[in-house]
């Protein structure tokens, strides 16, 4: 297996000498590549054997006695595309508020900025872990206001669906009506520095 | 409310003579619709009109007519059935403005077996419960806090008529005949016409009467003298010369 670069399709080995890694799929016991990028081989971590054992029943060839063999793109082009997963943490945007859901536009997944926005939904039962039927989005969340929020669910085809349901998750930075910056006092508001004005937030913890 | 012998017209942006700033031994100066404080001591008029002082109240406002109809939380408005949803109603209060949202349970005795019966069309006076500049605004029929409807509903028969946004405000002030400067419907009754009405701060009124000649004659009667801008006293020559014509 000395190819470098694989295209789809290109058989990469029997399945029963390799494991299929990320980029590779399987088919009629053989290994297919599923991308157009590098191979790379990864060889098992030798498992330290345990003292013999007279009765020890193993499957035959384990997977973990295998190479693993995946196919990724990063040796193609330098730009890695990351989608949000369900249990990570973004910073989105909110864009639209209506009486039972917020919508925002998501910016960041962990440490990474998109490229692309993808769309999120905040129910209005996922703004607070607390009191989930009295919760008013407009003393939540406004537009423009920037939220650290989990993802929940990979949704449908519009919409990711996001939770702040949790004290360091919420709005970290809002602009006032006035259109000053505003500090966070408490859990649920934030004053305008200037004209010393409280309004209503889901405010998440400062570190 | 003392009649000034000149009245202050302001345009929006324009500085206010200090002189014009009522102060008050005890209450702070209180702004109305029209004003808007820019901190630390500017006060802006934001629309045409007239600048009004209340000096036992303390408060400065600007009187203004017409302009789009906007929501503001409490206010009494006279909307119309655009179709409906889901636990909701989604109510028209002005044209070419987005529905309203009335939640179907927000009637006086209303559970989730007995629901009211509103047709599209159908004609409701609520109050504005949510009204914010993001959001579309959200209605009720009922008092939240006690139960009861206090004359909010459906409003069954009778006729709609489009006032002004100033007309309006005159119909529902506490002092109308007073300060409102509005006589026909009192004069209207003394005549021993008999009709019930309704307005609506989104520049709205229903009447409704046993006769229908009484409903067109009130109708007509409010809609001239705001079209007029009529008088007292022209109002009440108005008012002789309707019943005349209809009876």
């Amino acid at each position: 297996m000395a190819h470098t670069i694989a295209v789809p399709g290109q058989l990469l080995g029997p399945a029963d000498q390799y494991v299929a890694g990320a980029g590779t799929h399987i088919h009629e016991s053989n290994l297919y590549s599923s991308l157009l990028g590098t191979v790379a081989v990864v060889q098992p971590e030798k498992a330290p054997g345990p003292a013999k054992r007279l009765t020890k029943i193993s499957a035959l060839q384990t997977p973990a006695t295998l190479p693993t063999i995946s196919v990724s793109r990063t040796g193609i082009s330098e730009r890695r595309e990351v989608l949000p997963e369900v249990g990570n943490t973004v910073l989105c945007r909110v864009t639209r508020i209506q009486p039972r859901q917020a919508t925002v536009a998501i910016l960041v997944v962990g440490e990474t900025v998109l490229e692309a926005e993808w769309q999120g939904v905040i129910r209005v039962q996922d703004v607070r872990a607390t009191e989930k039927d009295r919760v008013k989005i407009y003393e939540s969340f406004r537009p423009g206001d920037i939220v650290r929020a989990h993802v929940i669910s990979l949704g449908d085809q519009a919409n990711y669906y996001l939770s702040t349901a949790s004290n360091e998750l919420g709005v970290i930075m809002a602009m006032s009506e006035a259109g000053n910056v505003m500090y966070p006092v408490s859990w649920k508001e934030y004053r305008d520095a200037e004209t010393g004005l409280s309004e209503s937030r889901k405010v998440a913890k400062p570190f | 409310m003392a009649t000034d012998s000149e009245m202050v017209f302001v345009l929006p942006g324009d500085g206010i003579d200090a002189s014009l700033i009522p102060t008050h031994p005890k209450r702070p100066l209180r702004l109305g619709p029209g004003l808007r404080h820019i901190p630390p001591s500017t006060i802006v008029p934001t629309i045409a009109g007239q600048l009004v002082t209340d000096h036992k109240k303390n408060s400065l406002w600007v009187e203004y007519n017409g302009g789009r109809y906007i929501p503001a939380v409490g206010d009494l408005v006279i909307g119309q059935v655009d179709r409906s949803a889901a636990d909701f109603y989604y109510v028209a209060l002005s044209d070419y403005s987005s529905n309203a949202s009335l939640p179907q349970l927000a009637f006086e005795m209303a559970t989730k077996k007995t629901r009211p019966n509103l047709a599209t069309g159908a004609l409701v006076y609520a109050r504005v419960s949510l009204a914010n500049r993001h959001m579309d605004p959200e209605l009720e029929c009922v008092n939240s806090s006690t139960g009861k409807a206090d004359g909010l509903g459906p409003l069954v028969g009778g006729m709609l008529y489009s006032i002004s946004l100033g007309m309006a405000r005159r119909l529902l002030m506490r002092k109308s005949v007073e300060e409102g400067r509005v006589v026909v419907l009192e004069e209207l009754g003394a005549l021993g016409l008999a009709f019930e009405t309704a307005v609506g701060r989104n520049g709205k009124m229903w009447v409704n009467s046993e006769d229908t000649k009484t409903v067109l004659i009130v109708g007509r009667a409010v809609k001239e003298t705001d079209e007029g801008n009529l008088t007292v006293d022209q109002q009440k020559k108005l008012v002789r010369k309707l019943v005349k014509e209809m009876s």
